[in-house]
């Protein structure tokens, strides 16, 4: 019974989520996200669909804490099955958690500039204080993973083409594959073969029980990849449900 | 989470009516990088000095962690904060000329460092000088050649590879990358991050420019007219800075 219990417990709880930026120089104040509530099991893939400004981005923002929530909570299980509130830890214990147990990829590269692919994995991994025979194994594994060709694991990222830098940010999200894997627009402005093989190692992320919350452009990813889909709209959750049905309305209404 | 290597409770310093700065917390641990962002003028370079023992506070605490037992450095005697300063903290200064000494060697600048700590064999002192250099991609050839012979790039690397001779517990930094060209003050950078890492030191890093503690720092501080205005990941003060003044400095940033 208990242990029915904790599987069922969800990987992501959103409770009541409210973000207001505060522009000092405009004198201005945008509500970003007005009370979303939203949870996410392990395995699920779940993605937010919205116009924009809707709070997308935001959302996702608020959980990585490269913005910080004003208000509600952000509660996190971790492989322990301890819960942990992203929206009220402090700054370090954050610091430690984000590649631990998160991870964030964006549609821009992040990766350091003069490190070749293989020197930003090893580095990440002993960051996450595995000793270097352990930290290479890992980043080759991460690479394998990510189907990056081994010839370009010696290179520098910016000589790679966007699919290619997009499977190395993906790599190092994946590192250790983290109970929660927040995804920002990853496969934004790839062409069509790369934007596939990126596609193609999400979903094969989440059929190994991580939990995903994504925002994609193109619904077509949507449609493939997600298990639940959330519409958002002025910060606030209005309508979740299976892909297919959510998406026909969603295309009557617009 | 690993216990702080250095905390700073309500450090204040006043030179007569103007006071420099004023009430800084922060916590720092192994490991781990803080960047102190701020305008010159903002009281993070007196913070440094007040850690490093350069400058004696008005007010305040400062603990620092060695070998599991808490100093307050503070009430150390000078002696004993000399001891530590050779021994456990290190600092790297804007202009290599205030870290080092132009007429002496590449090696024998690192070899002072460590003679300094206690290190006495000549064989390891200079396998140890070259191993740093190497660390530091200074080209082992001009190892014997006087600092002052060196491009500024290069002195900052010899800087910082004396700086870390002896592995010290914390790292202060301040400006490393500012009077160097772009291209050069990359790849310091470069190293810098590099250098942090592989050593699992605790740094503080201070800088006017966002871009050099995004680089090197996973939390900052930003400073303004000696207080600390705003505390964050230093993703978070980039993207969502809370106080008007982090906002005016990541606008001005972003040009």
């Amino acid at each position: 019974m208990v242990a029915a219990l904790v599987e069922a417990a969800p990987v992501l709880e959103v409770r009541n989520l409210c973000k207001r930026f505060t522009i000092h120089a405009l004198g201005r104040q945008v509500e970003a996200l007005a009370g979303v509530d939203l949870a996410l099991f392990a395995g699920e893939h779940v993605a937010l669909v919205g116009p924009s400004g809707a709070g997308k981005s935001t959302l996702l923002k608020c959980i990585w804490r490269s913005c910080r929530p004003c208000s509600g909570s952000v509660w996190l299980r971790r492989a322990d099955g301890t819960r942990v509130d992203l929206a009220a830890v402090d700054d370090r214990q954050m610091a430690e958690l984000r590649g631990e147990e998160l991870g964030y990829v964006s549609q821009f590269l992040r990766a350091e500039r003069r490190r070749s692919v293989g020197d930003l994995l090893r580095r990440a991994a002993l960051r996450r204080g595995f000793v270097a025979e352990d930290a290479a194994r890992l980043a080759e594994a991460a690479l394998e993973r990510v189907a990056l060709d081994p010839a370009l694991w010696g290179t520098y990222p910016v000589l790679l083409s966007g699919g290619e830098q997009q499977r190395v940010n993906l790599a190092v999200g994946t590192l250790l594959p983290p109970a929660l894997l927040l995804l920002d627009e990853p496969v934004a402005s790839l062409d069509a073969r790369s934007r596939d093989a990126v596609l193609g190692l999400i979903r094969d992320l989440g059929g190994s029980g991580v939990a995903v919350l994504s925002v994609f452009h193109d619904l077509k990813a949507v449609r493939t990849l997600a298990t639940r889909v959330v519409v958002l709209e002025g910060g606030r959750v209005v309508d979740e449900g299976p892909p297919g049905r959510v998406l026909a309305e969603l295309a009557v209404r617009s | 989470m690993r216990d702080w290597t250095l905390r700073l409770n309500g450090l204040t310093k006043r030179f007569g009516a103007v006071t420099a700065c004023e009430e800084v917390d922060l916590e720092v641990a192994a490991g781990e990088a803080l960047g102190i962002i701020g305008e010159s003028g903002s009281g993070k370079s007196t913070v440094l000095r007040c850690i490093a023992g350069d400058l004696p506070p008005t007010s305040g605490k400062a603990q620092l962690r060695v070998a599991g037992e808490a100093l307050r450095l503070f009430d150390l005697s000078p002696t004993e904060r000399r001891r530590l300063r050779v021994s456990t903290i290190s600092v790297v200064h804007q202009d290599p000329v205030d870290g080092l000494d132009l007429r002496l060697s590449a090696g024998g600048n690192i070899a002072e460092r460590l003679t300094a700590a206690g290190w006495r064999h000549f064989g390891r002192i200079r396998a140890r000088a070259a191993e740093l250099l190497e660390q530091v991609e200074v080209p082992l050839g001009r190892m014997d050649d006087p600092v002052g012979t060196f491009s500024g790039g290069m002195r900052q690397r010899v800087q910082l590879a004396k700086a870390v001779a002896n592995d010290p517990a914390l790292l202060l930094l301040d400006e490393p990358t500012t009077g160097l060209d772009a291209s050069v003050a990359a790849g310091v950078l470069d190293l810098i991050r590099s250098l942090l890492e592989e050593s699992g030191v605790a740094s503080l890093v201070v800088s006017h420019d966002m871009g050099v503690v995004s680089m090197l720092a996973s939390r900052a501080v930003v400073m303004h007219h000696g207080r600390i205005v705003e505390a964050g990941l230093t993703d978070q003060l980039l993207e969502d800075p809370h106080h008007a003044y982090s906002q005016w400095l990541v606008a001005a940033a972003r040009g």
